[in-house]
């Protein structure tokens, strides 16, 4: 720990002892993810490498986690700007819906999800168009369950850099000729880019490791609709537990490298 | 070179929360220097404002030259805002703080750079152009902020306390600056100030606002001080 000036710190005991959970809790954390990369064997990384199955689940979690990120912050960004500027009849109702996802377990989620798409509307939007279903156990359904509980995540971490940001900044850009579009995308945009990192950030982290409403909505098809938390439980459930414990691996690895470029690219005051 | 017009304000009414504006009216002449005085919460910087466009008044009318700015956004008014505390946008450098209201319409990057230096020649800050506005002190922002708002060659100056959170000598340098760039310019200018010393050095005339009314207009004593 570094004190903030000089080399005598006064508050040397007191920073150390509020400084014991933390080096307990980084311990804890340490430690399990230690007992995961520990627990692997060559032959259970050569089983789980050569698997075509687990491949394709890798490559279906990253892309579709990454597109219902996009899609989450692409949504966070005007919703956001709107909740953090206007004050409209109803304002407090709406915002507290778009906390359900938030606090909703992510099964119910997945539940109201597969319940909408059994009312006569959901049929349609589900098969309306295509006859063997554009969500119900296909991928596209994975990118909507992730976007529904990472859209709330992104909102709230976005509104909060937009209310930061001074309104004056709009105020003074639209006297100076400025349209809102120009204000919004010149003055307002740059000034909360860490708030956008960390909304996509928080999002992503969010999405990549969920499980049951994906698996209710899109099942567990192997090479179809079978992602990395997927991975984790149908190994499990068939006692391979060493694979699991490979698949474990590589999401902790993906997760700390996302993580690490994320925070490089800002998100400085909400992330770290 | 920025031309004076005159600006019009006929019975203004306003009403924010609990606070109302009431039947403002007077007139700034083209190139005059005119200074707005009173208390907090007078409504001074809400009546730049609404010269502005950021708010709708309930009645009465704004003109510039007996041009109407009803229903005129404030992004087509034309009007040079110089807000307290500068208000410069973090991310860009002076340079492209400057440049803001002539990038914004779309003037190419050449003839733009050769606007801000010609501005900032003026008001002696060109040394300042690739730094950002956190290292700046406060006249300098307030300086930056005025060649900003002054670029596009406004057809009016409003000036909210540009001094009021400068030091005391910086806050005389900035005054004289204002004194001279308007004099210059002869850009008709409407500047809310609270210093007395202020309002002497350079006030053509002076107007007293309380609780949302006119109550006076004067002659200044410009060059008393």
């Amino acid at each position: 720990m570094t004190a903030p000036s000089g080399t005598g710190h006064p508050y040397r005991s007191f920073d150390l002892i509020l400084s014991v959970p933390l080096v307990l809790y980084l311990l804890v954390i340490l430690g399990l993810t230690a007992g995961v990369f520990i627990s692997i064997t060559p032959a259970a990384l050569r089983t789980a490498l050569s698997d075509k199955a687990l491949v394709d689940s890798v490559a279906l979690s990253i892309g579709t986690s990454l597109t219902s990120t996009l899609l989450a912050v692409s949504v966070a960004v005007p919703a956001g700007y709107v909740l953090s500027r206007r004050r409209f009849p109803g304002y407090v109702v709406v915002d507290t819906i778009l906390d359900i996802p938030i606090v909703l377990p992510p099964l119910v989620m997945g539940l109201s999800v597969l319940i909408f798409f059994s009312t006569p509307l959901g049929r349609w939007i589900d098969r309306g168009i295509w006859k063997e279903g554009l969500f119900v156990y296909q991928p596209l359904g994975i990118v909507l369950v992730q976007f529904i509980v990472g859209a709330a995540f992104a909102i709230r971490v976005i509104k909060s850099g937009f209310e930061s940001l001074d309104p004056r900044y709009e105020q003074v850009a639209m006297t100076l000729g400025a349209s809102p579009w120009q204000a919004f995308s010149r003055v307002v945009l740059p000034n909360v880019v860490p708030a956008l990192v960390a909304g996509a950030v928080i999002s992503w982290a969010r999405i990549f490791g969920l499980f049951g409403p994906v698996l209710l909505v899109c099942g567990t098809m192997r090479s179809r609709t079978e992602i990395m938390p997927t991975t984790v439980f149908l190994e499990t459930s068939i006692g391979r537990i060493e694979v699991a414990l490979v698949v474990g691996a590589m999401m902790i690895l993906i997760s700390m490298t996302t993580l690490i470029v994320f925070k490089r690219l800002g998100g400085k005051g909400y992330l770290w | 070179m920025v031309k004076g017009r005159s600006i019009d304000i006929k019975a203004l009414c306003f009403r924010i929360g609990s606070f109302i504006m009431q039947d403002v009216t007077f007139q700034v002449h083209g190139g005059e220097y005119f200074v707005l005085t009173g208390p907090n919460g007078a409504g001074k910087s809400l009546l730049m404002k609404l010269i502005c466009g950021l708010h709708h008044p309930l009645s009465g009318s704004i003109c510039i030259d007996d041009h109407p700015l009803d229903g005129t956004p404030p992004w087509r008014r034309q009007i040079g805002y110089v807000p307290q505390d500068g208000v410069l946008f973090p991310n860009r450098s002076v340079s492209h703080n400057i440049g803001f209201g002539l990038e914004v319409r779309g003037m190419p990057r050449r003839e733009r750079d050769t606007i801000i230096h010609r501005m900032t020649d003026l008001l002696h800050i060109t040394h300042l152009l690739d730094r950002l506005p956190h290292g700046l002190s406060g006249g300098e922002r307030q300086k930056v902020s005025l060649a900003r708002a002054l670029v596009f060659e406004p057809d009016v100056l409003l000036l909210d306390e540009p001094v009021s959170a400068i030091d005391e000598q910086a806050r005389d340098e900035v005054c004289q600056e204002l004194y001279r760039i308007q004099r210059t310019l002869g850009v008709t200018t409407l500047h809310i100030s609270h210093n007395p010393l202020e309002t002497n050095l350079l006030a053509d005339r002076v107007g007293v606002l309380d609780q949302g009314r006119l109550l006076q207009v004067t002659s200044g004593n410009k060059g008393t001080v």
